[in-house]
């Protein structure tokens, strides 16, 4: 055989070879898919609503153009719209910002602030809040001046609430709301 | 040689240090929403009392500008001099001119006359007594508000937020004084306290 024959003989026979190694491919296979599901993300969201501020007796009052006197108490009422989607969501809700621009003699005021869950059960910065906390709430100010304030203290002083708000803070899951393992 | 270790060293350590300040800024990273109160802001009243000696007279506040008392100089009528055993009226408007938005009563207490002599060689001051009454106006201060009856010193006065009170003085010389006495002159003075009630 002349050297073309030997060629073509030689190509003929990979050819061959790599139709073989394709046969490999055959062989029997299953596909199947996942049935990991979707996951979706929990939510968390705090809203404040429109407060209304109340003097001591019961009347709504516009607090900017109100001018308080000793012995006065005055009443801001604020709802808040907590949304706690997730089943392992911990959150804490707190005050924010809890030092005011007070023009106050600080002896002459005292101010205080408490936040309740629907059911009227106060919440405190270390209440753990879950998904079963998911909704309305309510921030209560107070403020009360003195009755025993003394000669002209604090007239025409201010007392400014800007920097107060309040925070929704997610907190580490932690065991207390992990489900225990499922016994034997 | 030895200076190649220490920065590999010193570079090891603040990788570590960020490390440490990511892995801890990391635990803060949860999920956190914060909402202002939109409050706004409590503005006390004023304390305003205002004084008065008559209708025409722009009145004074109870308080100067410094914090301290003002004084008023009232004026007696009739003007000029008092014979023995007659009297002279003086009265003074006390004002509720607050800008409180409740209700805010004051209540208007005088105090002991304080009557000073002018002269210390004729005191005059012990031929003198004082008596005083709530008034209608002060355009009503007169004898027709003293009776000898009439107790030296009123009741508190209590006035509503934005309206006037008034107390009328009669200052009366014994019928008794020396004429050694006449042309000697005396000093009244009576605090007035005003408390919110």
């Amino acid at each position: 055989m002349n050297k073309i024959a030997k060629g073509a003989i030689a190509t003929g026979v990979g050819i061959v070879l790599l139709a073989g190694g394709g046969g490999t491919l055959a062989v029997w296979n299953q596909t199947d898919i996942g049935t990991q599901g979707k996951i979706s993300a929990g939510d968390l969201n705090l809203v404040a609503g429109t407060g209304v501020w109340k003097n001591a007796k019961n009347e709504d009052i516009t607090i900017g153009s109100y001018r308080v006197v000793p012995g006065e108490v005055l009443t801001y009422t604020q709802p808040l719209t907590v949304t706690l989607e997730g089943d392992l969501m911990v959150a804490h809700l707190t005050l924010t910002g809890a030092s005011p621009v007070n023009g106050f003699v600080p002896a002459d005021v005292t101010t205080s602030t408490t936040l309740t869950d629907a059911a009227g059960v106060t919440v405190e910065g270390n209440t753990p809040l879950d998904k079963d906390h998911d909704g309305d709430f309510t921030a209560t100010t107070t403020f009360a001046f003195r009755l025993g304030t003394e000669g002209r203290s604090s007239v025409n002083a201010t007392y400014d609430f800007k920097d107060i708000g309040y925070m929704l803070e997610q907190q580490t899951p932690n065991a207390d709301i992990v489900a225990p393992p499922v016994g034997p | 040689m030895k200076t190649t270790r220490t920065l590999k060293a010193t570079g090891l350590v603040l990788i570590a240090v960020v490390l440490g300040l990511l892995t801890v800024q990391g635990s803060y990273a949860l999920w956190n929403k914060v909402a202002t109160s939109n409050a706004g802001t409590i503005q006390a009243a004023d304390f305003n009392v205002t004084l008065a000696k008559n209708l025409t007279d722009k009145p004074i506040s109870m308080t100067t500008d410094q914090g301290t008392a003002a004084t008023l100089q009232l004026t007696t009528k009739p003007l000029g001099v008092v014979k023995p055993g007659d009297s002279a009226y003086a009265g003074v408007q006390v004002g509720n001119m607050t800008n409180a938005s409740a209700d805010f009563k004051i209540q208007v207490l005088l105090g002991a006359p304080t009557i000073t002599n002018n002269n210390s060689q004729w005191p005059l001051a012990q031929y003198l007594s004082i008596k005083a009454v709530e008034a209608p106006s002060l355009a009503e201060c007169g004898s027709a508000l003293f009776s000898p009856s009439t107790p030296a010193s009123p009741a508190p006065l209590e006035i509503a937020k934005g309206a006037n009170g008034v107390f009328c003085f009669q200052v009366s010389l014994a019928a008794t004084m020396p004429a050694t006495f006449n042309g000697q002159a005396a000093s009244i003075s009576v605090p007035i306290t005003v408390n919110q009630f």
